[in-house]
């Protein structure tokens, strides 16, 4: 019932407080899902560590081949990044109408991620970008991809004594890129789908490469390398567009499974894609 | 329409405008008391179980639990219910909902309090329960309350509604449902209280009804009206929900007990589980036109499900059985509306007492009709629309006032040019816009029964105004309303007058905040306290001014000679010369609508002095690959009467337009899934579209300066106008509220817009 509020100077007085306290502490930055999980009594934790105000997790910047994402940066920054416009313009567009403003000025991708929820918004464009994720702690830091920081829903592969740092994306500066999801209404709503891609085109109008990740539908990030092959090497027309959202939505059944769900979600993922992926026609 | 008003029609700045935006009013959770002791209520764990034993005395061991009291210290009636009594304050012998109160806690601190009601325990005899009304109305489905599960059943007959369909052209029958509906109301519940020096239980409370309020308490503590008063706090919304006695019976009871300062403030999941809802309705509905479009049949068959507890239900299905024709003349009606019992958390008021849920009816199937006869939606409405001299379901004539074809006339421009312009300009083939129509009519005041208001108008001997009422405030502006009219009658500036209101000490009972009676009928009691303080001025004029009174006008804080501004005397010098001998300068006003009781087995009667009218128009997109819905816009024409305060009228009309839309898209309240807002979806600002606010007047004789109401008819047509614009733009109709994600993209599914599309 006591709980203690942390919060360390740097990264390290952080790391050595998680080795020592790491299984009776809840890591808070933004504290959209903490503060919520705690007034519910859904989480019971005797140390919240803060990490919001520490500068070595903020930022996006270049560096050489890696564009990387401090894990405490927020949505809001997110949303007013060049680089991310150039670089990574998915998840730029994920953040636009992640929750509310307010919510976008102290959430961070880092919570966003660590929280894995099956609707985070901003994993699947971390998925198409090939993110590596930085998990950091005293022992040293390691680097696992996006699609298996949640082992489950709200299950982390984060270790006690770890915190998030950064994210590590692969910069892409595609034709055509783009982040969209299903609401129950324009703002403030948990996605019921989420869908990220990035397409490019050979001078034919071919799609010479794509990379696509659905969200919201299944337990955990799934990158559809089904959905990309079939769409790669062909002339996108609408038809071309119906058929791959059947196809994309066949593949999100296999691993649902025929949920009371699916009878929206269906239909649905298949006119996302259709809708997202239209420009390109 | 000739005279110049000086404060009526003005929007002036609003009573307790400035205090409010400098946060000084103050809501019942933050008075402050001397160390308040927290409240907290036991639920019950069952839909409906017999209670076999309650034991508390683990509770009162816990370390800063100070009482813990049950059905057995309500020393008076523990039965609740402005309409009909049938809601113990705390459960006797059985729990017929979730929301069921058990047992109260009083503790020093919310911890104490949570652990003195977990360490209540109870013993239950679990009992079947049934949540769907239909099932709830078979033999042998369980009993709820000893005399049966049928709560209430309005008829409404006029002609030979078979005869009707049988000389009919063309007949739709269709049904509809409509789904719970949590008010969320931003201030959740709340109160506070102490016990003052004289012993009277001093309530400061979150509420719409002080007056009502104050009735139960003494009723339940059996105590004498002196020893309870009740004082409206700033409160933060009501929509009809904070017309029950939320927490200020449990406030009561601690307070009788303990005698000292007590707290309770709802938390949003217990506001969401005790409170209120909206009834959902099953609605079948026969309606039957001949070859031009006239409507000459409707045959209606709905059931509201109450919940556990009647509170307003018999009001709810009395009103929506009366208004069941629509603003729609027809000759021949039969329509029956049955509120029944279920294991449900009890529905009650919400903006428009079942008006809405039927709405969403009659105005469906205008459209369809429109469509079988090739009429355009707007043109069936002009041909069937209430007019002055038109005979209502109840057989009421309607004499004046009747603005509903004014409202059509103000909306035709804007739905032509939607439909010319608009419609087609879509951009992209997976998009489709529609134009949809919602009409509605509503009486104002409580259906067909006394509902009286009285206020007080004092002047001071030199010349100062006080206004007594009792009219809760909610933010709507009932109390900037009130004080304009004062003002207008006595000739002064509203800034002028001081506005006491509701608290039960000093005002006396206006009615409840409610059926969108308080302009009309608090309306009229002020005007008519205000009036008798003008007449009594005037007359002491004549003595000063040496001319006839009927030459005589209040006007800038003077008597004045019409035609003669140099001769006037200050009301001042007349109230001080009124004072001093001995005359009266305080008036009791007093005012209830002129109506005739509906006949129990016909309806017929006159419901209601008076209607209000409104159309309003949507315009719609709907992405036929997902589903969603977007409401660009929507025009609303309101026939008012008269606005007081126009700025205040386009606010209830905004308002209502967005609660409109969450009634259309996305809200309905399912017991156990949805606790709080995290789960139920009500629109953000981004969800509400621009609103084109259209006052129409058509003066209501009766009303003050010809007032009506606006607050629940805002909300009404919304829901209609956005489902007819969904079928509009996908050729292809939605029965059931919300018209959610799922349901939309069904239907552009069935109608064929998913898929490939020509462009």
């Amino acid at each position: 019932m006591n709980m203690n509020y942390v919060r360390p100077r740097d990264l390290a007085e952080a790391f050595a407080f998680l080795a020592e306290n790491g299984r009776d502490t809840t890591i808070i930055a933004g504290g959209t899902d903490v503060m919520v999980d705690l007034r519910s009594g859904e989480l019971d934790t005797r140390f919240l560590l803060d990490i919001s105000r520490l500068d070595e997790l903020k930022g996006i910047r270049l560096e050489g081949e890696n564009l990387v994402v401090g894990a405490t940066t927020t949505l809001s920054d997110i949303y007013h990044s060049e680089l991310l416009t150039q670089y990574a313009p998915a998840l730029q567009k994920s953040a636009y109408n992640f929750a509310s403003t307010q919510i976008r000025n102290v959430a961070t991708i880092g919570g966003n991620v660590a929280h894995c929820s099956p609707c985070g918004d901003t994993v699947p464009p971390l998925v198409i970008h090939e993110t590596k994720v930085v998990f950091s702690g005293k022992k040293g830091e390691r680097r696992i991809p996006i699609e298996e920081v949640a082992t489950g829903p709200y299950r982390c592969f984060l270790e006690k004594d770890e915190i998030i740092t950064a994210f590590i994306l692969k910069p892409v500066e595609a034709d055509f890129a783009d982040f969209q999801k299903i609401g129950r209404r324009k703002d403030l709503a948990i996605s019921r789908l989420s869908m990220a891609v990035m397409v490019d085109r050979d001078s034919d109008g071919i799609i010479s490469s794509m990379k696509f990740s659905l969200g919201a539908c299944t337990p955990t990030p799934h990158r559809m390398t089904a959905v990309e092959e079939f769409m790669t090497g062909k002339k996108v027309t609408c038809e071309l567009l119906f058929e791959g959202g059947k196809l994309l939505a066949e593949k999100m059944i296999e691993i649902t499974g025929r949920r009371p769900s699916i009878i929206y979600k269906e239909p649905a993922v298949q006119g996302l894609f259709v809708r997202m992926l239209y420009p390109v026609v | 329409m000739n005279k110049k008003y000086r404060s009526v029609g003005r929007s002036i700045r609003k009573k307790g405008g400035v205090e409010k935006v400098k946060g000084d009013p103050v809501f019942a959770g933050d008075i402050e008391l001397d160390n308040p002791l927290v409240l907290k209520v036991k639920r019950s764990a069952y839909a409906h179980a017999l209670i076999r034993n309650i034991n508390t005395e683990e509770a009162l061991k816990i370390d800063g639990v100070k009482g813990v009291f049950t059905s057995k210290d309500i020393p008076g009636v523990n039965l609740l219910g402005i309409i009909n009594r049938d809601q113990p304050l705390l459960a006797e012998e059985r729990v017929r909902s979730l929301a069921d109160g058990i047992a109260l806690v009083a503790a020093e601190t919310e911890e104490a309090a949570q652990l003195g009601i977990d360490a209540i325990h109870v013993e239950y005899e679990k009992l079947p329960a049934v949540f769907n009304p239909v099932e709830a109305l078979k033999d042998g489905a369980p009993k709820i309350h000893a005399k049966g599960n049928v709560l209430f059943t309005r008829a409404v007959l006029k002609g030979n509604a078979d005869d009707g369909f049988e000389k009919a052209y063309s007949i739709i029958e269709k049904e509809y449902t409509t789904s719970a509906i949590e008010h969320n109301y931003m201030e959740p519940d709340a109160g506070a209280g102490f016990v003052d020096e004289d012993g009277c239980l001093v309530i400061y409370a979150s509420t719409q009804n002080p007056h009502y309020d104050h009735k139960e308490l003494v009723s339940l503590f059996a105590l004498e009206d002196e020893n309870v008063r009740i004082i409206q706090a700033a409160t933060g919304g009501g929509f009809g929900s904070k017309l029950d006695l939320n927490v200020q019976g449990f406030i009561g009871l601690a307070l009788l007990h303990l005698k000292v300062p007590v707290r309770y403030v709802y938390s949003r999941e217990e506001a969401y589980l005790a409170t209120a809802k909206r009834h959902p309705f099953t609605i079948k509905i026969k309606t039957a036109t001949d070859r031009d479009g006239r409507l000459i049949a409707t045959r209606v068959r709905a059931v509201c499900n109450t919940g556990a507890y009647g509170s307003y239900g018999i009001a709810v299905a009395s009103r929506s059985a009366v208004h069941g024709t629509g603003p729609y003349s027809v000759e021949n009606v039969d329509i029956e509306v049955k509120c029944v019992y279920t294991n449900q958390t009890y529905c009650g008021a919400m903006r428009g007492f079942g008006a809405p849920q039927m709405a969403l009816a009659h105005e469906s199937q205008m459209d369809l009709h429109a469509e079988v006869l090739g009429i355009d939606p707007l043109a069936i409405r002009l041909l069937n629309g209430l007019e002055v001299g038109s005979l209502s379901g109840t057989g009421q004539l309607l004499t004046s006032s009747v603005g509903f074809k004014d409202c059509l006339h103000a909306i035709a421009p804007y739905y032509e040019e939607a439909k010319k312009s608009w419609v087609s300009t879509c951009s992209t083939p997976f998009k489709r816009r529609g134009v949809g129509l919602g009409a509605m009519w509503y009486g104002i005041g409580n259906t067909g029964v006394q509902n009286p208001s009285t206020a007080r108008v004092t002047m001071e001997p030199d010349g100062t105004v006080t206004v007594f009422t009792g009219c809760a405030e909610l933010g709507q502006g009932s109390t900037t309303v009130l004080c304009q009219i004062v003002a207008e009658i006595l000739g002064i500036s509203p800034d002028e007058i001081s506005m006491v209101v509701g608290d039960t000490r000093y005002t006396t009972n206006a009615g409840a905040t409610s059926a969108s009676r308080q302009t009309y009928i608090s309306g009229n009691a002020v005007k008519d306290a205000a009036e008798s303080l003008a007449n009594v001025l005037l007359t002491e004029a004549v003595n000063r001014l040496q001319v006839p009174k009927n030459t005589l006008v209040l006007e800038n804080g003077e008597v004045t000679t019409t035609g003669n501004p140099d001769c006037g005397i200050g009301i001042a010098v007349l109230a001080g010369r009124i004072h001093d001998k001995g005359g009266v300068l305080s008036w009791q006003g007093y005012f209830d609508p002129e109506t005739v009781p509906l006949d129990p087995k016909t309806g017929a009667g006159v419901p209601y002095a008076t209607y209000a009218f409104a159309c309003q128009m949507a315009m719609v997109e709907v992405d036929t690959l997902t589903g969603e819905v977007t409401v660009e816009k929507v025009v609303a024409a309101h026939d008012v009467g008269r606005a007081i305060h126009p700025e205040n009228v386009v606010g209830q009309i905004c308002g209502g337009v967005a609660m409109g839309v969450g009634f259309a898209l996305m809200e309905k309240f399912e017991q156990g899934k949805t606790e709080s807002m995290k789960d139920y979806h009500i629109p953000t600002a981004s969800d509400v579209p621009e609103v084109v606010a259209i006052i129409v007047e058509s003066e209501e004789p009766t009303g003050p300066f010809g007032a009506k109401g606006v607050g629940e008819p805002a909300l009404i047509p919304t829901a209609p106008a956005v489902i007819n614009g969904i079928s509009s733009a996908l050729n292809y109709r939605i029965y059931d509220l919300p018209a959610s994600l799922e349901r939309v993209l069904e239907a552009s599914i069935q109608a064929g817009h998913f898929g490939v599309q020509e462009e």
